[in-house]
C-alpha cells in the first residue's frame, strides 16, 4: 500500500502512522458523559470507504485524512488534516 | 567560568576513519564546515519569514520538496512551514521571525557522490532517485534502512548530502560502507 502525501508524494505505507477514524469530533466540554463515552469508544467498522487519520511520521510529519476502502485497500483521497479541520471550523462558525 | 565548546565529529571516535578503494564509484564524506538550524514560521506568518529570508540572504523560501542555495546559505524544506537552514560560515538564523533552533551540533550530514552514489542509495532509500524523478535542487524526507533522513542532490555528479540526527551518523555511514562496498567506496573521514 502506498499513500500520496500532498506534501511529499507517493510514499510506502512503512513511512506513515495509522491513528483512528477521522471522522470523530470531540464533544464540547459541557457535554454529557455518554457523549465523550461514545467519542472514546464507539467506532463504525464500515466494509467500504473509511475516514482516516495518518501521520507521515518518517517523512514531513504531517497528518493526513485519507479515505480508503477497508475492502480493498484503494485510496480515494489524500487531505492534509489541518485543512479538514480548518474547514470544519469554519463550517461551524457559518 | 562556562567551558569552551569544541566542535566534534559525531562519527570519528565510531568508525574506520578511511576506507579507499582504487577507482571509487562512490565517495562518501562527512560534512563538518556547516551551520544548520532548523526554522519553523510562526502560524500565520509565512509571508512575513519569506520576506525576511529573501531581504537577509536573496533566497525565495521554497514551499516544495526543493533547496533554494545563494551563496554560502540554504534553505531547504523540511515539511509545510518548516525548513533546515545551512550555512557554511557563522552565520546567525536566530534574527529570523520564526521560531529558530541551533542544530548544528544535532544533526550531522553526510555527503555521498559520485557515478555509482544513486546505486548504493538505492540500497537503503525507497524512494527514486532516478533524473526523471530526483534532480540538483531536490529535496525529500524519508527513511535510510529506517533511519530518518533528510536529503537533497546539489549537483549532477551527482551529489547527495544526508542529514540525519547525531546519534544515528555512526549508523547510516556502516550502512553506506556496507552498501558501497561492492561499488568501490572511498569513505574518509
Ligand atoms: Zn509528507
Amino acid at each position: 500500500m502506498r499513500i500520496a502525501c500532498p506534501h511529499c508524494g507517493l510514499r510506502g505505507v512503512d513511512e506513515f502512522a495509522y491513528f483512528g477514524d477521522a471522522s470523530v469530533t470531540r464533544p464540547a466540554a459541557d457535554a454529557a458523559e455518554t457523549a465523550f463515552a461514545d467519542y472514546v469508544y464507539l467506532r463504525d467498522n464500515p466494509a467500504g470507504a473509511h475516514r482516516e487519520l495518518w501521520s507521515h511520521a518518517l517523512g514531513c510529519q504531517s497528518w493526513l485524512v485519507v479515505t480508503r476502502d477497508t475492502r480493498s485497500h484503494a485510496i480515494e483521497t489524500v487531505e492534509a488534516a489541518r485543512d479538514v479541520a480548518l474547514a470544519r471550523t469554519s463550517e461551524a462558525q457559518s | 567560568m562556562p567551558e569552551p565548546l569544541l566542535a566534534r565529529s559525531a562519527l570519528r571516535a565510531h568508525v574506520a576513519p578511511e576506507i579507499a578503494a582504487p577507482a571509487p564509484g562512490v565517495v562518501l564524506r562527512e560534512r563538518t564546515d556547516l551551520t544548520l538550524a532548523s526554522v519553523a514560521a510562526f502560524k500565520g506568518r509565512e509571508a512575513e519569514l519569506a520576506d525576511a529570508v529573501r531581504s537577509a540572504y536573496g533566497i525565495e523560501l521554497p514551499t516544495t520538496p526543493t533547496r533554494v542555495a545563494a551563496g554560502e546559505v540554504a534553505f531547504v524544506w523540511a515539511g509545510p512551514g518548516k525548513w533546515l537552514a545551512t550555512a557554511t560560515g557563522p552565520v546567525d538564523f536566530s534574527t529570523l521571525p520564526a521560531a529558530v533552533a541551533d542544530q548544528s551540533d544535532g544533526r550531522s550530514v553526510l555527503s555521498v557522490s559520485g557515478e555509482r552514489a544513486r546505486e548504493t542509495l538505492a540500497t537503503l532509500i525507497a524512494i527514486d532517485l532516478h533524473p526523471r524523478a530526483f534532480t540538483s535542487g531536490d529535496a525529500a524526507l524519508t527513511h535510510a534502512a529506517s533511519i530518518s533522513v533528510h536529503l537533497w542532490q546539489t549537483d549532477d555528479a551527482p551529489t547527495y548530502e544526508i542529514a540525519v540526527f547525531r546519534s544515528y551518523a555512526a549508523t547510516l555511514w556502516r550502512w553506506l560502507v556496507h552498501a558501497g562496498q561492492s561499488r568501490g567506496i572511498d569513505a574518509k573521514l
